[in-house]
Formats: C-alpha cells, sequence, structure tokens
C-alpha cells in the first residue's frame, strides 16, 4: 500500500532548508531555486547525498547490483579526502595526496552522474532534494552526510578548533594541524577525546601514540595532557592501555572521564571538572552530532542527535530513505569501513526494490579497523553483524587483536588500499 | 574438470534429474555459465620439468599466475581427498565444483584475488594465503582454510573456496585442474572471476612489473610453480 505522508511537516522541511543553507557555508542569501532538474524519475531514481565513505560505495554499488537505475551523487566537494590513515599523514608516515581520489570513476565506469553542489534543502514529503541550481526528484534517497562539529550544544569549542583544529573532519583541518605539530618546539601538548560517540572510536588513542612517538623520534621536551571524556579507550582498551605504558610512560598524563567546561584560547588554558590545564600546543576534538540539517527535516527527533534507522537495513520512518555512515544509529562504530558496509547493505535493497523485490539471504554488516600504538606497529578489530532476513536472527561476531605487530600495521595499510580500490576503482 | 570427474558429475545431475527433471537442465545451465575453458597450461617446477602431485607438500603453499600471465593462483594440497561439492553464490545460483585432483584428488588451485576488495599476493606483500594444517589461522583457529588478512575474509578450499567468515560477497573462483599421465595441468576457471575489474584497477602496477596491460594479460600456455613465500618477500598470516 502507497504511503500517504512522510510524517514530516511542511514547517519543518522549510526550517530545514533555511537552516541548511546557513550551514553551507554561504554568506548570502539565496531564495529556493524552483526549476526542476534532471526532468520526472520513473521509479528508479536514486539520489545519494555526501561523497564520503558511505555516499560513494552506495552510488557505485547501486548501480553495479542494478545497472537500470539512474544515480546521481551529490557532494559538495570535487575530491575525496580520507580520514582513516590520516593519523598517519600527520606523523609523515604517509602523504597527503594518498588520502585524495577523485570522482572521476564512479561516472566513467559505473555511470553514476556526480554533481559537486550544497543540499539546501530535502523535502521528504515531494520527494525532492534542492541544490543551488534547482531541485532533484528521487524514488529513493540515501544520505551519508557524515558528522558535524557539536557548536550549538558546546560553543566554546568552535574558537578553539580554528586554533588547534580537531581533524576528524577530511582536509583543511589535517593540512594545519600537521602544521602546527611541525612547528612544535616543546612544552606542553593538550589532546582532547569527546565521550562517544563519535567518528573511529580508536583514532583519538591511535593519534595520542602517533604525536608521542613523533614527540620523542623528533627528540622534543614535552608532555602530553590527555583529557579523555570517557573513563577508557571505548575500543582494544587493553591494546592501548598497554602501549601507553610501554612506550609512553612518564610522557603523558591521561586524565579519564574528565568534562571539558571551558577552552581559553588567550591564556591556553581547557577548565575540566578534573582540574585546568595549561597547554602550549593541542588537538582538541570537540563532540559530535549528526548534521542539523537531519533534525530540521524531521529525521532527527526528540534532542537526540543520530538518526534512528532500521538497524539492519538502515531505512529510516521514511520509506525508500536511507541513513547510513557516521549519521545514523547503528550497531557497528562510526567509521568509513562501517559506511562502506552499510552502504552495500543499502545498496542490494534498493536495486533489488527497483526490480520490485525485497532482498533475501543475509544481510551483512562488518567492520574492521586498525590503530597504530607508534610509528611502526598496530593492533586491529573486528565486528560483525549478520542478519538472517527470513529468520530475522542476529549473529554477532567481535575479535580483538590487541598484541601490536608490524605486520598487522602492514595490513593496515592494504586494509586502506582495498576500501579505495573498492570506492574508486 | 577431468573427464572422470564431469561424468560423475553429470551422473549424479542426471540421478538427480529423475526426482526433479527441471534440476538437471538447470544445473547444466548453471554449469555452462560458470565454467570458463582457457588455454591448457602445464604447471611445471622452477627447473621446467613437469610438477608431479607428490611435488606438492601438504604443509605449503604455492603460486602460479594462469589464465593471464598476471592472474595469481594459489595451488594447495589439502592431503586428504576433497569429493565434488555444489558452491551456492550469494544470488543463489549454484554451480558444481569438481573436487581435488592428483591420485589422492586432495590437490586445488583457486585464483588467489581476493573477491572482497581484491587484495592478492605481489613480489612485495601476500595477504592472502593458504593455510595449511600445520599453520593455522588465528581468526577462525584452525588449518586448511583460505584467508585474507586485509580484511578477514575466510574461504574454504576443500568446498570449492566457499566463504567460511568475514565480508567476501562470493566464493574464490576456482582454477579447474586436470591430471592426465602423472601431470598436472590448468584448464580454465570456475565461478565468477575479476579478472576485468582486476586489469582495471591495478593497471599502473601491472605496467609497472609487465610494462604494459596487454602483455600482462597474454593468456598462457605453461605456468611455473613457485613457494608463496619465495615469490613475495614477505607474506603476512594472522
Amino acid at each position: 500500500m502507497p504511503r500517504k505522508s512522510s510524517g514530516v511537516s511542511r514547517r519543518r522541511v522549510l526550517a530545514g532548508g533555511a537552516l541548511a543553507l546557513a550551514l553551507s557555508g554561504m554568506n548570502f542569501v539565496v531564495s529556493k531555486s524552483t526549476s526542476r532538474l534532471l526532468g520526472a524519475p520513473r521509479g528508479r531514481r536514486v539520489v545519494v547525498v555526501g561523497g564520503g565513505y558511505g555516499g560513494v560505495t552506495a552510488a557505485k554499488y547501486v548501480k553495479k547490483e542494478n545497472p537500470d537505475a539512474e544515480v546521481i551523487l551529490i557532494e559538495k566537494n570535487q575530491l575525496f579526502v580520507s580520514c582513516p590513515l590520516s593519523n598517519l599523514y600527520l606523523v609523515g608516515l604517509i602523504n597527503y595526496g594518498q588520502l585524495c581520489f577523485p570522482y572521476n570513476r564512479l561516472h566513467t565506469k559505473y555511470g553514476v552522474k556526480v554533481i559537486n553542489d550544497f543540499v539546501t534543502d530535502i523535502d521528504l514529503p515531494k520527494r525532492r532534494v534542492y541544490l543551488s541550481s534547482g531541485y532533484i526528484e528521487y524514488d529513493y534517497l540515501i544520505l551519508s552526510p557524515g558528522i558535524e562539529y557539536d557548536f550549538y550544544e558546546y560553543p566554546f569549542y568552535e574558537e578553539a578548533s580554528w586554533f588547534y583544529p580537531g581533524a576528524f573532519r577530511p582536509g583543511s583541518e589535517h593540512l594545519y594541524l600537521k602544521r602546527l605539530l611541525e612547528e612544535f618546539e616543546g612544552e606542553n601538548v593538550v589532546f582532547t577525546v569527546p565521550k562517544m560517540p563519535y567518528r573511529c572510536p580508536p583514532a583519538p588513542y591511535e593519534r595520542a601514540a602517533l604525536m608521542l612517538s613523533y614527540i620523542r623520534e623528533n627528540g622534543l621536551k614535552a608532555h602530553m595532557y590527555f583529557i579523555d571524556a570517557n573513563e577508557y579507550p571505548p575500543v582494544l582498551r587493553e591494546g592501548f592501555m598497554k602501549a601507553y605504558n610501554d612506550f609512553y610512560r612518564g610522557m603523558a598524563t591521561y586524565i579519564t572521564g574528565a568534562t571539558i567546561k571551558e577552552i581559553d584560547i588567550a591564556s591556553k588554558t581547557i577548565k575540566t571538572d578534573k582540574g585546568d590545564v595549561r597547554f602550549d600546543f593541542g588537538s582538541i576534538i570537540p563532540p559530535m552530532r549528526a548534521p542539523k540539517f537531519l533534525e530540521e527535516i524531521g529525521l532527527i527527533y526528540d534532542d537526540e542527535k543520530w538518526v534512528r534507522v532500521d538497524p539492519m537495513t538502515f531505512e529510516t520512518k521514511v520509506r525508500n530513505v536511507f541513513v547510513i555512515g557516521d549519521s545514523c544509529e547503528s550497531y557497528l562504530p562510526k567509521s568509513g569501513y562501517a559506511a562502506n558496509s552499510q552502504a552495500k547493505v543499502v545498496a542490494r535493497i534498493v536495486a533489488d526494490r527497483i526490480r520490485g523485490k525485497e532482498p533475501e539471504g543475509e544481510l551483512i554488516q562488518h567492520g574492521v579497523c586498525y590503530a597504530m600504538v607508534n610509528l611502526r606497529s598496530a593492533i586491529m578489530v573486528e565486528v560483525e553483524y549478520k542478519y538472517n532476513v527470513k529468520t530475522r536472527k542476529v549473529k554477532k561476531i567481535l575479535r580483538e587483536d590487541n598484541t601490536w605487530k608490524v605486520s598487522t600495521a602492514k595490513r593496515y595499510h592494504e586494509w586502506a588500499r582495498g576500501l579505495w580500490r573498492d570506492m574508486f576503482f | 574438470m577431468d573427464r572422470r570427474g564431469f561424468i560423475k558429475t553429470c551422473t549424479a545431475v542426471a540421478a538427480a534429474s529423475l526426482a526433479s527433471p527441471s534440476l538437471f537442465i538447470n544445473s547444466l545451465k548453471a554449469q555452462e555459465l560458470e565454467f570458463k575453458a582457457y588455454k591448457k597450461a602445464i604447471l611445471l617446477k622452477k627447473d621446467g620439468t613437469s610438477l608431479k602431485p607428490e611435488d606438492v607438500d601438504p604443509g605449503k603453499q604455492y603460486i602460479f599466475f594462469y589464465p593471464h600471465r598476471a592472474t595469481p593462483c594459489i595451488l594447495a594440497n589439502l592431503g586428504k581427498e576433497v569429493p565434488s561439492t555444489e558452491v551456492k553464490l550469494s544470488d543463489g545460483t549454484t554451480y558444481r565444483w569438481p573436487g581435488g585432483v592428483g591420485p589422492e584428488k586432495s590437490i586445488v588451485a583457486y585464483c588467489a584475488i581476493c573477491p572482497h576488495q581484491m587484495s592478492h599476493p605481489t613480489p612485495e606483500f601476500s595477504f592472502i594465503n593458504y593455510y595449511p594444517e600445520n599453520i593455522p589461522s588465528k581468526i577462525v583457529k584452525r588449518g586448511g582454510v583460505i584467508q585474507c588478512c586485509a580484511h578477514l575474509s575466510v574461504f574454504d578450499p576443500a568446498k570449492g573456496g566457499e566463504v567460511i567468515d568475514g565480508p567476501a560477497p562470493q566464493p574464490l573462483t576456482a582454477i579447474v585442474l586436470r591430471y592426465e599421465g602423472g601431470k598436472l595441468y590448468a584448464v580454465g576457471t570456475l565461478g565468477k572471476e575479476l579478472y576485468e575489474d582486476f586489469f582495471d584497477v591495478f593497471k599502473p602496477d601491472l605496467r609497472k612489473l609487465y610494462r604494459s596491460t596487454r602483455k600482462a594479460k597474454k593468456l598462457v600456455d605453461k605456468c611455473e610453480v613457485t613457494e608463496v613465500e619465495e615469490y613475495a618477500q614477505e607474506v603476512i598470516r594472522c
């Protein structure tokens, strides 16, 4: 039976449009374009918003699974820059170019139409995605917009982010943080981790380890104050804690379960409920949330910060609208690899629905993450959820390898190369 | 598939078709879809003499390149008779893998390109490997598997390369071997091939190794078999 309503009011949608415009970085107001782009859809148009790990994979795999689908990927940047492996760039283990990929093959090999533009609004009842140049109607919508720093609830992080980037969004933050690290001559380093959930749980702990390795390698006299809102590393706890004890004893003070109250850039002081920390340089990772426009279009509600989806199909409360990757509340931890895996699940569902059927067998979400503990060695974790569509039973696997090895670090590189091959070639 | 194996398969299918005539037709159709014949290529030792089944140590893994000059395959002696089996793809279609060859019917070969994200042995690293019984996988805690350590896909070489664990969406492509007159030959592939994507994705790497894609794609009629540990500088297991 066709749905009569998406459950989202028009007023909320319009409010969303205004806010999305503000968030999009435009410093002028434009009226919403009423021109329709690409003509009317014919039951097989899939619009994917966000060209990160989830969006790229979804766009490619919908086309791969069903070449009859008309797939449009909307991404504001012309270049993909990877967050996974970016910690290795910060300490000089890889160069920046290795993190960058063009979107060309998605179009030339798979026939995905890639549009470099901002999404200014989404009208769920009318199934329209508004861009600066007009609107596109869709039959299926896959949203993969990643995270935003939560400056709404924690405004004092915003100024700090300019000075000491958290570098959890791809692009210029990593370039600037690396520059700061190279300028650093010693004394106090501060490093902050927000409370879970945030993007890529092991990444802050990897970065702390790599920065401490870098400090030692470069003969800097420095001490790290590691302010963690969590009590312990939420993943690979045993491996990280052992590495900190074995490799960096005396180089860092680990302050756990701490709430940051204020960041004073002028005096370079972070005030926490466990005392104040003065610093000379640092990386301050703000709390995160799904992009605010998802709330304004009605997909986030009750003051939550992530989109509630069916955890096995990623479908929202609106049929044929899916949210994947870091923006959704999912079983897998937020990460590029998880988004890649979730995208394949959704691609299969959408490709099947276009054919007029529902998927059979198993829908598998798989997550593998690696983390360096020094400049040579790494640890890793694997999580898997297998969902049997018929029996509706879920089988979970969790494996951690907390014993650091040089060979695991080599696997880490191949892990990333495989992901990028899967997305861009 | 060797002649005897093929006849056995047909016999089994024909017997089953007595119960269900459509099964016979469907099985043959699937078989036609999945088996692809290439040049018959003899497997050779490094000294140029033919590889004999007794040269394939059950405690080791071997590599050769077939059907193209640049497409790697794993060769293994599973140390026991490996019967023919039905292999199922995620879309529900099946094909019959003919089982091991040689006097013990224990020798098998698979394309060494991981169907997940195409890790494969290179002169530098081998992330996808056969784990003999004496080197068990730490992931599934047993030997007798082929495993890719990049993303932890695990395959069963005794079951036509089917996926045991991990994210691989399909089984390994089987290399169909034939045992004739004491010699081993590769004659084709069974299952979904990845060669088109492989040559596209790795074009720059293959150009470095083989000077041109055309040379990398050249079909072979003889294959030198080497231990993976000799071919790759580093064999990475997990």
